[in-house]
């Protein structure tokens, strides 16, 4: 209770200010909540407007990007457009966009506290900046792992909002057990709020705690020292302080004055020495506002002075990129036995390019409309931490769906057409004839067959005359797989009926190549009834 | 015959009429299949109905209805995998016509529900009409139901079905994998929960034992096209037949058997109709079904 009242007391004392920059946060951060909401099927086989925009104008996804990937994609123009802004007006998007630095604004105790941790000082920032950055120039693109925006959207689509979505549903179930069929009074209510804000389905992440956990982390920063992560370790927050520092604005007067040093107490991101940093400064104009003297203001300057040197020291330049070198080797160790498990979503082609431009951000996990894709733990080593893996028989790839590759923020599951998408590979599924029942079992079954979405059928089945298990011969039908036109959705081994483990399964191949455009139709194979 | 024994014979008729008039229904009358064809869906699908009595004879006023379309795939109207939009609205309207109170559509679905319910054409068909329901199934309500069959003893059912006052059956005419067609009788599987694949393995003997304990008081075939391969979910219009043809009858077995023959097939062809007609669910003889085409 004292933590909302906390909360209630910071937000009204936010409302209250009405600043420029604080009208801003909230409206930034209702937009995350409401395209976070937004990125799901809601009858509609577009998103228009999905969460990725806040990626797709992340100057660290953009660095991270060009140099894994070496490449260029018109996606992240507006990332461009933000070093272009920030570049001008400095480090604004701390302190006016970013939602995980609102999140943190209102949580932070309203009572400034001076306590920093010693440990986090000094160029600890660099030392994670400048490794992502060389070990992306080495094809290691793990700049999503600690990429703000990233862990907001992790925590909250792995953790926060599943449990959101649990709760509800059980409260719901509940009272169908309560009052049973006289639930249906209020129905509309909670189709409602299922329809618009709730998950469609409860689904339960790989990496939920952790994820929960890191983000729980930089909110207990907070504990220490105001906007602590935003200081002294977001690697976002240090790339764009560092093109920040050739903003044409410069605040006047530069340090502390001598008969008032308020600033230092209004603060949250600077004046741990006598002068404003440049590269700290998040322009959330909290001391021009409260100044008891009215002597601040922010001014373009025609030629603006860079104060310190341009690239940090030699030295951590140096071990930084030695760093990221050392990280891009170890990281790539993989177990081959989860390598053939290993299923990219559709329309992924080659692994190494999908590692990296993939942000690690949950968008396609959470816009699954089938919950077939889950971070991948350690399956695909570290360099593939978080990275999305379909798993079939927790949810398969729905045939007509195009979601995952719409609201990817750098393309690295590509949009495509319906049409395309429906021929891509995934793997290719195989049967277990120890398990699979018209084998094991002599019994007939056919489910896989029937929900093979392949319109000629991927899976068929032929009629065998075999020996029943009781010594009766007897004809099964005996599925087996095309495997030219099978493209791995996996929904053979989700509606598998055994228990546990799936009498066919699908395993990643090498050669994902597009299965060919359908020629015929129905008189090209003889499994129909002969029209 | 004179006026006196004339008078005895008649006042007895009319003691024992009642009951000889549903004896002979129930074992000679023969199981009356309506049959209606044309462009105009909704009309053929009214003429059905009303050729077998009228929705009246089915609804009384105050009902609640369940209208169990096939719309299990996310597959568009013209592929043939769901059942056509204009007949399940045209029944709904029906229903809602003789004085339903609410009537709910709903399905479990094998892809995606909001999908198939979008894709199906369906729930937009519905769409704007009072007191219609047409709602994604919700686990929580299937109940565990003893059957006392003889394959399936006990399965999970969806409540709503089993609550209803009147539960009309409205399947697509389509080609099945296993089961070769899939009709009336397997559409009930969209009100069944658990491990629906399980029941593949004896599917015939399973299918009869749902049946029989939930009954179709009506049942309407959409026939307006059919599937004739790759079934039941298509995906290929080189495999749908338009036939413009909608079927009724309270008879599940009769409709099935009936609409059986609109593939080239028997209806002894179909393992599932032998044998719901094997535990007395209705005809199969389509010598003893009379054929009404409207």
């Amino acid at each position: 209770m004292d933590e909302i009242a906390r909360v209630r007391r910071r937000l009204k004392g936010m409302y209250m200010k009405k600043t420029s920059a604080r009208i801003s946060q909230v409206a930034f951060l209702l937009l995350f909540l409401a395209l976070f909401v937004q990125t799901e099927y809601r009858g509609h086989d577009e998103i228009n407007a999905a969460v990725n925009a806040f990626f797709r104008a992340d100057p660290l996804v953009l660095v991270s990007y060009l140099l894994a990937s070496k490449s260029w994609t018109w996606l992240l123009l507006p990332a461009v457009l933000m070093v272009v802004a920030t570049l001008i007006l400095g480090r604004f998007f701390c302190g006016w966009i970013c939602p995980l630095g609102t999140v943190l604004d209102l949580l932070t105790p309203k009572k400034r506290r001076r306590l920093p941790i010693r440990a986090l000082k000094g160029n600890l920032k660099y030392w994670l900046l400048l490794p992502i950055m060389s070990a992306s120039l080495f094809n290691l693109n793990l700049s999503g792992l600690l990429d703000p925006i990233a862990i907001l959207l992790r925590g909250l689509t792995f953790f926060l909002y599943p449990l959101l979505g649990l709760s509800a549903r059980e409260g719901w179930v509940s009272l169908y057990r309560l009052i049973g069929e006289k639930r249906d009074a209020i129905a509309p209510a909670y189709d409602f709020l299922h329809t618009y804000l709730l998950p469609f389905r409860d689904t339960f992440y790989p990496l939920a705690a952790f994820s929960a956990l890191v983000l729980l982390g930089i909110i207990a920063l907070e504990y220490f020292e105001e906007r602590n992560w935003c200081r002294n370790l977001c690697p976002l927050g240090t790339l764009l302080g560092w093109l920040g520092r050739f903003s044409l604005f410069k605040r006047i007067p530069p340090g502390l004055c001598g008969d008032c040093g308020k600033c230092r107490e209004l603060c949250p991101t600077t004046f741990d020495q006598d002068i404003l940093v440049k590269e700290e400064c998040i322009l959330c104009m909290e001391c021009q506002l409260h100044c008891p003297h009215q002597r601040i203001s922010f001014r373009p300057t025609a030629r603006p002075k860079i104060a310190g040197p341009l690239l940090p020291e030699r030295r951590l330049l140096l071990g930084g990129m030695a760093t990221g070198l050392l990280l891009a080797i170890p990281a790539r160790f993989r177990l081959p036995e989860k390598e053939s498990r290993l299923l990219r979503p559709p329309g992924v082609l080659e692994e190494e390019d999908f590692l990296n431009k993939c942000v690690r951000c949950g968008e396609c996990m959470k816009v699954c409309l089938k919950n077939a894709l889950y971070p991948a733990a350690w399956q695909a080593g570290m360099e593939g931490l978080y990275t999305p893996l379909v798993i079939p028989r927790l949810g398969y790839c729905e045939y007509n769906c195009t979601l995952c590759g719409q609201v990817c923020p750098t393309g690295a599951i590509p949009k495509l057409s319906t049409d395309v998408k429906r021929r891509q590979v995934i793997g290719k599924a195989v049967l277990d004839k120890n398990h699979c029942l018209p084998f094991a079992r002599k019994t007939d079954c056919i489910v896989c067959e029937e929900h093979c979405p392949i319109p000629s059928k991927a899976i068929r089945s032929r009629e065998t005359e075999v020996m029943g298990l009781d010594g009766v011969r007897k004809t099964v039908k005996e599925p087996y797989v095309v495997e030219e036109i099978c493209n791995g959705c996996g929904i053979c081994e989700n509606v598998c009926p055994l228990e546990t483990k799936a009498g066919i399964e699908v395993f990643a191949v090498k050669n994902r190549a597009p299965i060919a455009v359908e020629t015929g139709g129905a008189a090209e194979n003889a499994s129909g009834l002969g029209y | 015959m004179d006026r006196r024994s004339f008078l005895k014979m008649a006042g007895a008729a009319s003691v024992l009429a009642p009951s000889l008039l549903k004896d002979a229904l129930a074992a000679k009358e023969p199981s009356l299949v309506a049959v209606a064809e044309g462009k105009d869906y909704a009309a053929i699908t009214r003429k059905a109905i009303n050729a077998v009595g009228g929705m009246k004879h089915f609804v009384k006023a105050g009902d609640v209805v369940v209208v169990k379309p096939n719309m299990g795939w996310d597959r568009s109207t013209d592929l043939a995998a769901n059942t056509h939009p204009l007949v399940v609205r045209a029944v709904v309207e029906e229903c809602l016509a003789a004085g339903a109170k609410m009537v709910k559509v709903f399905d479990y679905t094998c892809n995606d529900a909001r999908r198939c319910y979008v894709n199906s054409g369906i729930e937009g068909a519905l769409k704007g009409l009072k007191n219609v329901a047409c709602k994604q199934i919700e686990p929580e309500r299937f109940k565990k139901v003893t059957l006392n069959g003889q394959f399936l003893k006990e399965w999970d059912l969806y409540d709503e079905a089993l609550s209803a006052d009147v539960y009309i059956n409205v399947p697509i005419a389509k080609h099945h994998g296993l089961s070769k067609l899939t009709l009336g009788l397997k559409n009930v599987m969209g009100i069944m929960g658990g491990n629906r694949g399980y029941i593949h393995r004896n599917i015939d003997v399973a299918l009869a034992d749902v049946n029989s304990h939930v009954k179709s008081h009506l049942t309407v075939i959409d026939a307006t096209r059919i599937l004739t391969a790759h079934g039941p979910q298509g995906g290929n219009k080189a495999d749908v037949k338009v036939l413009n043809k909608v079927i009724a009858s309270t008879d599940i077995v009769a409709a099935d058997a009936f609409a059986t023959t609109l593939f080239g097939l028997k209806p002894s062809d179909i393992p599932i109709t032998v044998a719901a007609h094997k535990r007395g669910l209705g005809e199969i003889d389509l010598g003893r079904i009379k054929v009404v085409r409207v």
